[in-house]
């Protein structure tokens, strides 16, 4: 088709080189919304039929095979008998609250720290590198420094020192996402109308930061109750719930129905908690 | 706090006798009562910038005061420095209703700021934003909404009330702004370019609003702005800096019509500077040599120049008349033919540019028809010819 031919209110793609003509069609395609919604759907399923499938073999009489019939309530009965499971979970309960609450104060103090620096850069580093440092890594590494280098005897403390280690990077994440959008001249004007330096703190710079510093609270809790690789190198003597779970699954197998029903009354609790945190903190505050 | 407090607080004193020209570089300025602002040679540098260079300044009270200038001459930094955000490099003084408060943090000086950027609370609605100057001084939450909202409805806000900040167009935003800081009645208002930000129509509007409300609450201003339209319509006296230093100060009229300088000249606008041999002095009549002729004007600059050294000649072009033919009366005795080239339309008036023998003028036209030739004359009044240092 000819330039001449053409009418002036369009565009001439035969002008345009090939590689660019051949994004502009493809952009054009009427899939696209089609592979989206499929995807979306896939990432669901692959998220919530194994656990809903977990859920209902719980109630299986059998549940390894793989067959939900006949139903039952034995393994829960069953759980209820076993008082085994208890201690870790109070443990593991606590443990995290403690977690989290630290994340919350340090990631507060050290991301807004980092937002006021001039080169901030290094300093983020260094704070997120842990991320980058597999479980098992830092579990032994923490354990040869402790226990072998330090001489100490490893216990609870040292639980909370790893999963501290391990959730915090992630806290600060969330921290520095809403202190980096803070405009600190609103400080400024604070001070200019008369607010001392506590006020201002309290009254202007964390009602904004607040959603940043309660993710950090529920993220280090989640962490820290889901952490397995690092404690189990610094544990002593201590039991947390997944390192229960983790030795109940793996060593015996007459335990496995136990855990199945155990797992499905967690995530009953734990599931309409988060709902109603996330709604609160990213629906509620926000219209607010 | 309270005490402090109680000492920077004035009672809204009634318009002092300002725009009596008085010099700014003496420290005590010859106004009614005491000063109620002071600052007495300040230094500020930012790494290696100088901001400030030795700059006095005082107001009286109930004075609006601007500072004009452009981005970097420092105004911006001397606001700073009186609301204390800002800690000064060195200072003789600082004095706030004649208390030194050089090194009193800026969240126990009574003077609040109406910022450039609003900087309102997000999560505070309108009325928590008007309060919170007086929730800090810890007023009574009654009396806190009954001057919270009396200083919403001086900035015709009172229905606003209770919506949230981000519910606001920029003209509201810098009305709320305006009233958070008036509702703790300070000793000083400090405006860093309040209606900076604002389109040109609400930009007026505001100017008229702001001089009304200097107006009824007879509080002191320091308005901060790089318009001189603005600072002639709106100041008591205005202050003139460039790159740190004070260039020329003292009100509109004395800033519009007698500029020492050819920087302050050009920034007022006179559209014509032309540079000249100064001939004679006597008062501030002076005649000066301009190319092949000598014309005379009104001397307006600083000090007193030698005989024969150079200074510069300052003619507005709405003060060049034109004329068919030269006129006679010894008021004109500033005439130069002219040959006319182009003009550009401006709606109410008419700006042509005029070759004469002493180089491009540009001459502003009021009426339809005033010439009907390409060659005319030029001509205008001894006093309208400003005749300053360089």
């Amino acid at each position: 088709m000819s330039t001449s031919t053409l009418p002036v209110a369009l565009v001439d793609e035969s002008e345009i080189a090939p590689t660019i003509r051949l994004l502009r069609q493809a952009s054009r395609w009427r899939v696209w919304p089609g592979v989206a919604m499929a995807l979306g759907f896939f990432a669901i399923a692959a998220i919530y039929i194994p656990l809903v499938w977990l859920a209902v073999m719980s109630f299986s009489a059998r549940p390894l095979s793989g067959i939900p019939y006949p139903l039952t309530l034995a393994n829960f009965s069953l759980l209820l008998g076993d008082e085994r499971w208890v201690p870790p979970l109070w443990t593991s309960i606590w443990m995290s609250a403690l977690v989290a609450l630290c994340c919350m104060i340090v990631a507060t103090f050290v991301g807004r720290a980092i937002t006021r620096m001039r080169r901030p850069g290094p300093v983020l580093l260094l704070t997120l590198l842990p991320l980058f440092v597999p479980g098992l890594t830092m579990g032994a590494a923490l354990f040869i420094f402790l226990r072998i280098l330090m001489g100490l005897t490893l216990g609870l403390w040292s639980i909370f020192i790893a999963q501290l280690v391990w959730a915090l990077p992630f806290a600060l994440l969330l921290v520095l996402v809403v202190a980096s959008r803070f405009d600190i001249r609103l400080l400024e004007a604070a001070e200019d109308l008369g607010a001392s330096p506590w006020r201002r703190f309290w009254e202007i710079e964390m009602p904004l930061l607040r959603p940043g510093v309660l993710g950090a609270g529920v993220f280090g809790f989640l962490l820290s109750f889901n952490e397995l690789l690092r404690s189990l190198f610094v544990r002593g003597i201590e039991t947390t719930m997944p390192i229960y779970n983790w030795a109940m699954a793996a060593s015996q197998q007459s335990q496995v129905p136990i855990i199945f029903a155990l797992a499905t009354i967690i995530l009953f609790v734990t599931l309409p908690v988060m709902g109603a945190f996330f709604w609160f903190l990213f629906v509620k505050l926000d219209r607010d | 706090m309270a005490q402090l407090a109680a000492r920077l607080a004035t009672k809204p004193v009634q318009k002092a006798a300002t725009g009596a020209g008085e010099e700014d570089s003496s420290p005590a300025p010859e106004t009614v009562g005491k000063p109620i602002l002071e600052v007495i040679d300040a230094v500020h540098v930012y790494g290696d910038v100088v901001a400030l260079d030795g700059v006095t300044v005082s107001a009286a009270a109930g004075e609006f005061l601007t500072i004009l200038g452009e981005s970097g001459s420092g105004k911006t930094t001397l606001l700073r420095l009186i609301s204390g955000l800002e800690k000064p490099y060195r200072i003789g003084a600082l004095r706030l209703g004649g208390v030194d408060v050089s090194t009193v943090p800026a969240y126990l000086r009574n003077c609040t700021t109406v910022f450039q950027h609003y900087a309102l609370f997000p999560h505070m609605s309108v009325g928590e934003n008007v309060e919170y100057g007086l929730k800090v001084r810890g007023v009574k939450p009654a009396e806190r909404r009954t001057r919270a909202r009396e200083a919403l409805r001086l900035v015709r806000l009172e229905e606003k009330h209770d919506r949230r900040i981000h519910q606001l167009s920029g003209g509201e935003r810098q009305r709320v702004a305006l009233a958070r800081a008036l509702a703790p009645r300070p000793a000083i208002l400090l405006l860093d370019e309040p209606i900076g930000a604002l389109d040109e129509k609400l930009r007026l509007d505001m100017q008229v609003e702001l001089l009304e409300i200097h107006k009824r609450l007879g509080m002191t201003f320091v308005y901060i702005t790089h318009s001189q339209e603005e600072a002639l319509t709106m100041s008591d006296r205005i202050i003139l800096m460039r790159k740190g230093r004070i260039e020329q100060s003292g009100p509109p009229t004395d800033i519009f019509d007698r500029p020492v300088n050819r920087f302050v000249a050009a920034f007022m606008g006179v559209e014509n500077l032309l540079e000249a041999t100064l001939l004679t002095l006597d008062g501030d009549h002076a005649t000066f040599r301009l190319g092949e002729a000598t014309f005379s004007g009104r001397w307006s600059g600083t000090g007193s120049p030698e005989i024969g050294s150079d200074i510069v000649v300052g003619l507005r072009a709405e003060r060049l008349h034109v004329a068919d033919a030269a006129p006679e009366s010894p008021a004109a005795a500033n005439v130069l033919p002219c040959r006319f080239g182009a003009a550009i339309y401006k709606g109410k008036y008419l700006d042509r540019t005029a070759n004469t023998a002493i180089g491009q003028l540009k001459v502003r036209i009021w009426d339809a028809n005033p010439v009907t030739r390409d060659d005319a004359f030029i001509w205008w009044k001894r006093e309208d010819c400003m005749v300053m240092s360089p």
